[in-house]
Protein backbone atom coordinates (compact mmCIF):
# COMPACT_ATOMS: atom_id res chain seq x y z
CA UNK A 1 0.00 0.00 0.00
CA UNK A 2 1.26 3.18 -0.97
CA UNK A 3 2.33 5.50 2.21
CA UNK A 4 2.33 9.05 2.49
CA UNK A 5 6.28 9.39 2.49
CA UNK A 6 6.44 7.20 -0.75
CA UNK A 7 3.22 9.85 -2.52
CA UNK A 8 6.06 12.69 -1.54
CA UNK A 9 8.62 11.18 -3.26
CA UNK A 10 6.80 10.96 -6.73
CA UNK A 11 4.11 13.59 -5.76
CA UNK A 12 5.76 16.08 -8.66
CA UNK A 13 5.33 13.28 -11.06
CA UNK A 14 1.71 12.93 -10.17
CA UNK A 15 1.54 16.85 -11.03
CA UNK A 16 2.93 16.50 -13.32
CA UNK A 17 0.90 13.61 -14.99
CA UNK A 18 4.17 11.74 -15.51
CA UNK A 19 3.21 8.57 -13.74
CA UNK A 20 2.02 5.03 -15.18
CA UNK A 21 -1.71 4.26 -14.54
CA UNK A 22 -1.00 2.35 -11.70
CA UNK A 23 1.00 4.19 -9.70
CA UNK A 24 -1.57 6.99 -10.76
CA UNK A 25 -4.69 4.88 -9.68
CA UNK A 26 -2.44 4.31 -5.96
CA UNK A 27 -2.28 7.93 -5.69
CA UNK A 28 -5.62 8.83 -6.46
CA UNK A 29 -6.87 6.32 -3.25
CA UNK A 30 -4.25 7.91 -1.61
CA UNK A 31 -5.58 11.04 -1.31
CA UNK A 32 -9.36 9.93 -0.79
CA UNK A 33 -8.28 8.74 2.28
CA UNK A 34 -5.49 10.85 3.37
CA UNK A 35 -5.97 14.55 4.15
CA UNK A 36 -2.76 15.60 4.72
CA UNK A 37 -1.18 14.61 1.70
CA UNK A 38 -4.46 16.29 -0.07
CA UNK A 39 -3.01 19.56 1.34
CA UNK A 40 0.05 18.47 0.66
CA UNK A 41 -0.23 17.81 -2.81
CA UNK A 42 -2.29 21.59 -3.26
CA UNK A 43 0.05 23.10 -1.54
CA UNK A 44 3.16 21.77 -3.55
CA UNK A 45 1.00 22.78 -6.44
CA UNK A 46 0.53 26.24 -5.26
CA UNK A 47 4.19 26.28 -4.79
CA UNK A 48 5.08 25.14 -8.26
CA UNK A 49 2.81 27.49 -10.18
CA UNK A 50 4.22 30.74 -8.02
CA UNK A 51 7.47 29.39 -9.10
CA UNK A 52 6.31 29.64 -12.70
CA UNK A 53 5.04 32.94 -12.07
CA UNK A 54 7.69 34.25 -10.53
CA UNK A 55 10.17 34.99 -13.61
CA UNK A 56 12.83 35.51 -11.00
CA UNK A 57 15.93 35.03 -13.63
CA UNK A 58 16.61 38.63 -12.81
CA UNK A 59 20.36 39.03 -14.59
CA UNK A 60 22.67 41.98 -13.32
CA UNK A 61 21.79 44.70 -15.64
CA UNK A 62 25.29 45.90 -15.72
CA UNK A 63 25.65 42.28 -17.63
CA UNK A 64 22.76 42.98 -20.20
CA UNK A 65 25.10 46.44 -20.72
CA UNK A 66 28.52 44.58 -21.21
CA UNK A 67 26.65 41.97 -23.98
CA UNK A 68 24.96 45.47 -25.58
CA UNK A 69 28.18 46.82 -25.76
CA UNK A 70 30.37 43.89 -27.33
CA UNK A 71 27.66 43.02 -29.50
CA UNK A 72 27.73 46.73 -31.03
CA UNK A 73 31.38 46.66 -31.23
CA UNK A 74 31.35 43.09 -33.41
CA UNK A 75 28.63 44.52 -35.66
CA UNK A 76 30.67 47.21 -36.54
CA UNK A 77 33.83 45.17 -37.16
CA UNK A 78 31.66 42.90 -39.38
CA UNK A 79 30.14 45.74 -41.45
CA UNK B 1 9.47 36.03 -19.03
CA UNK B 2 9.85 35.53 -22.54
CA UNK B 3 6.73 36.88 -24.58
CA UNK B 4 8.39 36.02 -27.95
CA UNK B 5 4.99 33.48 -28.28
CA UNK B 6 3.50 34.86 -31.45
CA UNK B 7 5.67 33.00 -34.14
CA UNK B 8 5.78 36.17 -36.04
CA UNK B 9 7.68 37.78 -33.90
CA UNK B 10 10.04 36.02 -33.50
CA UNK B 11 10.77 35.52 -36.83
CA UNK B 12 10.73 39.30 -37.08
CA UNK B 13 13.34 39.43 -34.35
CA UNK B 14 15.37 36.41 -36.07
CA UNK B 15 15.04 38.79 -39.77
CA UNK B 16 16.63 41.51 -37.46
CA UNK B 17 19.36 39.39 -36.20
CA UNK B 18 20.70 37.99 -39.10
CA UNK B 19 20.42 41.29 -41.00
CA UNK B 20 22.87 42.86 -38.10
CA UNK B 21 20.07 45.53 -36.67
CA UNK B 22 21.58 46.70 -33.29
CA UNK B 23 17.99 47.10 -31.92
CA UNK B 24 17.01 43.58 -32.15
CA UNK B 25 19.74 42.06 -30.94
CA UNK B 26 19.33 44.75 -27.70
CA UNK B 27 16.11 43.08 -27.83
CA UNK B 28 17.11 39.18 -28.02
CA UNK B 29 19.71 40.09 -25.45
CA UNK B 30 17.28 41.21 -22.67
CA UNK B 31 14.60 38.14 -23.74
CA UNK B 32 17.23 35.53 -24.20
CA UNK B 33 20.54 36.19 -21.63
CA UNK B 34 18.08 35.43 -18.20
CA UNK B 35 17.99 31.37 -19.63
CA UNK B 36 21.30 31.30 -21.39
CA UNK B 37 22.49 31.97 -17.88
CA UNK B 38 20.29 29.58 -16.09
CA UNK B 39 21.72 26.95 -18.68
CA UNK B 40 25.32 28.45 -18.28
CA UNK B 41 24.80 28.13 -14.28
CA UNK B 42 24.30 24.16 -14.32
CA UNK B 43 27.89 23.84 -15.40
CA UNK B 44 29.97 27.01 -14.40
CA UNK B 45 30.24 29.31 -11.37
CA UNK B 46 28.66 32.71 -11.84
CA UNK B 47 31.85 34.43 -13.04
CA UNK B 48 32.40 31.95 -15.80
CA UNK B 49 29.08 31.95 -16.49
CA UNK B 50 28.87 35.50 -17.60
CA UNK B 51 32.22 35.15 -19.28
CA UNK B 52 30.70 32.34 -21.48
CA UNK B 53 27.11 33.75 -22.39
CA UNK B 54 28.31 37.16 -23.55
CA UNK B 55 30.89 35.00 -25.67
CA UNK B 56 28.12 32.98 -26.66
CA UNK B 57 26.50 36.54 -28.08
CA UNK B 58 29.11 37.27 -29.84
CA UNK B 59 29.44 33.94 -31.81
CA UNK B 60 25.99 34.26 -32.58
CA UNK B 61 26.60 37.43 -34.62
CA UNK B 62 28.42 34.90 -36.89
CA UNK B 63 26.25 31.91 -36.77
CA UNK B 64 22.76 33.45 -36.59
CA UNK B 65 22.40 32.78 -40.66
CA UNK B 66 23.02 29.58 -40.27
CA UNK B 67 20.15 29.07 -38.09
CA UNK B 68 16.99 27.46 -39.61
CA UNK B 69 13.83 27.73 -37.76
CA UNK B 70 13.96 24.00 -37.10
CA UNK B 71 14.09 24.34 -33.21
CA UNK B 72 13.07 27.86 -32.16
CA UNK B 73 15.40 30.31 -31.15
CA UNK B 74 15.58 30.12 -27.65
CA UNK B 75 16.56 26.28 -27.83
CA UNK B 76 19.24 26.95 -30.72
CA UNK B 77 20.55 29.73 -28.42
CA UNK B 78 20.36 27.39 -25.30
CA UNK B 79 21.94 24.93 -27.04
CA UNK B 80 25.25 27.34 -28.31
CA UNK B 81 25.48 28.22 -24.47
CA UNK B 82 25.69 24.47 -22.92
CA UNK B 83 28.06 23.38 -25.81
CA UNK B 84 30.41 26.83 -24.80
CA UNK B 85 29.96 25.62 -21.06
CA UNK B 86 30.54 21.87 -21.00
CA UNK B 87 33.73 22.88 -22.94
CA UNK B 88 35.04 25.45 -20.63
CA UNK B 89 34.17 22.19 -18.18
CA UNK B 90 36.26 19.64 -19.82
CA UNK B 91 39.30 22.62 -20.28
CA UNK B 92 39.24 23.11 -16.69
CA UNK B 93 38.78 19.58 -15.68
CA UNK B 94 35.64 20.00 -13.08
CA UNK B 95 32.79 17.73 -13.29
CA UNK B 96 29.06 18.62 -12.59
CA UNK B 97 28.02 17.16 -9.09
CA UNK B 98 24.44 16.12 -8.80
CA UNK B 99 23.01 14.06 -6.39
CA UNK B 100 20.39 12.18 -8.10
CA UNK B 101 19.90 8.89 -5.35
CA UNK B 102 17.79 10.50 -2.99
CA UNK B 103 14.19 11.92 -4.15
CA UNK B 104 13.05 13.53 -0.60
CA UNK B 105 14.48 16.62 0.43
CA UNK B 106 16.00 16.06 4.15
CA UNK B 107 13.97 18.58 5.53
CA UNK B 108 10.80 16.83 4.44
CA UNK B 109 11.96 13.36 4.79
CA UNK B 110 12.40 14.07 8.78
CA UNK B 111 8.59 15.03 9.16
CA UNK B 112 7.50 11.34 8.16
CA UNK B 113 7.08 8.70 10.94
CA UNK B 114 9.19 5.46 10.97
CA UNK B 115 5.55 3.93 9.24
CA UNK B 116 5.77 6.13 6.34
CA UNK B 117 2.81 8.38 7.22
CA UNK B 118 3.19 12.08 8.13
CA UNK B 119 4.49 12.95 12.08
CA UNK B 120 4.49 16.67 10.80
CA UNK B 121 1.93 16.83 8.44
CA UNK B 122 1.72 20.25 6.12
CA UNK B 123 -0.71 22.41 8.72
CA UNK B 124 -1.76 25.40 6.42
CA UNK B 125 -3.61 24.81 3.20
CA UNK B 126 -3.05 27.75 0.75
CA UNK B 127 -5.85 29.53 -0.04
CA UNK B 128 -4.35 32.27 -2.25
CA UNK B 129 -4.31 31.73 -5.23
CA UNK B 130 -0.53 31.85 -6.59
CA UNK B 131 -1.60 35.75 -8.21
CA UNK B 132 -2.64 36.78 -4.95
CA UNK B 133 0.37 34.97 -3.25
CA UNK B 134 2.97 36.81 -5.75
CA UNK B 135 1.62 40.19 -4.64
CA UNK B 136 3.43 39.69 -1.64
CA UNK B 137 6.41 41.26 -2.45
CA UNK B 138 7.81 39.70 0.96
CA UNK B 139 7.21 36.77 -0.45
CA UNK B 140 8.61 37.12 -3.81
CA UNK B 141 11.83 38.38 -2.51
CA UNK B 142 11.74 35.03 -0.34
CA UNK B 143 11.57 33.49 -2.99
CA UNK B 144 14.32 34.96 -4.98
CA UNK B 145 16.54 34.44 -2.00
CA UNK B 146 15.71 30.83 -1.64
CA UNK B 147 16.25 30.20 -5.38
CA UNK B 148 19.71 31.64 -5.45
CA UNK B 149 20.06 29.20 -2.61
CA UNK B 150 19.29 25.88 -4.61
CA UNK B 151 22.13 23.93 -5.97
CA UNK B 152 22.86 25.30 -9.44
CA UNK B 153 21.75 21.54 -11.01
CA UNK B 154 18.03 22.07 -9.27
CA UNK B 155 18.24 26.03 -10.12
CA UNK B 156 19.05 25.23 -13.42
CA UNK B 157 16.65 22.27 -13.88
CA UNK B 158 13.84 23.95 -12.41
CA UNK B 159 14.31 27.56 -14.20
CA UNK B 160 14.47 25.85 -17.18
CA UNK B 161 11.46 23.61 -17.26
CA UNK B 162 9.04 26.48 -14.67
CA UNK B 163 9.71 30.13 -15.85
CA UNK B 164 11.55 28.63 -19.73
CA UNK B 165 8.73 26.43 -20.53
CA UNK B 166 11.19 24.07 -21.86
CA UNK B 167 9.54 20.61 -22.59
CA UNK B 168 11.79 17.79 -20.86
CA UNK B 169 13.02 16.49 -23.79
CA UNK B 170 14.61 19.66 -24.39
CA UNK B 171 15.65 20.14 -20.64
CA UNK B 172 17.41 16.80 -20.65
CA UNK B 173 19.05 17.94 -24.02
CA UNK B 174 20.63 21.06 -23.31
CA UNK B 175 21.35 19.71 -19.87
CA UNK B 176 22.71 16.04 -20.82
CA UNK B 177 20.97 14.56 -18.02
CA UNK B 178 18.10 11.66 -18.48
CA UNK B 179 14.68 12.12 -17.89
CA UNK B 180 14.62 10.19 -14.55
CA UNK B 181 17.25 12.26 -13.38
CA UNK B 182 15.88 15.58 -14.24
CA UNK B 183 12.41 14.38 -12.74
CA UNK B 184 14.68 14.11 -9.34
CA UNK B 185 16.35 17.51 -10.06
CA UNK B 186 12.68 19.04 -10.39
CA UNK B 187 11.34 17.46 -7.43
CA UNK B 188 14.20 18.62 -5.35
CA UNK B 189 13.80 21.79 -6.16
CA UNK B 190 10.11 22.15 -5.86
CA UNK B 191 10.23 20.77 -2.25
CA UNK B 192 12.32 23.55 -1.45
CA UNK B 193 10.01 25.87 -2.33
CA UNK B 194 7.22 24.46 -0.94
CA UNK B 195 8.83 23.95 2.08
CA UNK B 196 10.36 27.83 2.12
CA UNK B 197 6.39 29.14 1.22
CA UNK B 198 5.04 27.07 4.16
CA UNK B 199 7.70 28.64 6.45
CA UNK B 200 6.99 32.11 5.12
CA UNK B 201 2.63 31.38 5.21
CA UNK B 202 2.94 30.05 8.69
CA UNK B 203 5.54 32.73 10.65
CA UNK B 204 5.76 35.80 7.84
CA UNK B 205 9.51 34.74 7.56
CA UNK B 206 11.76 34.11 5.22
Amino acid sequence: MLMCRDLARIASDYIDGELGPMDRVSVKMHLLMCGHCRTFIGNLRASVDLMRMHSSQKVDEELIEKIDEQVAESLRLKD
Amino acid sequence: METATHQTDEELLIQGLKSGKEADFQRAVRLYTPGMMAVARFYLDNASAEETVQDCWVTVINAIHKFEARSGLKTWLHRIVANRAKNHLRKNKREVSADFSETLDPELADRFAPNGRWATPPSLKYNDSAEALMENSALSDCLDRHLSHLPETQRSALMLYEAHQHKSDDVCNILDISASNLRVLLHRARQKIFLMVETFQETGEC
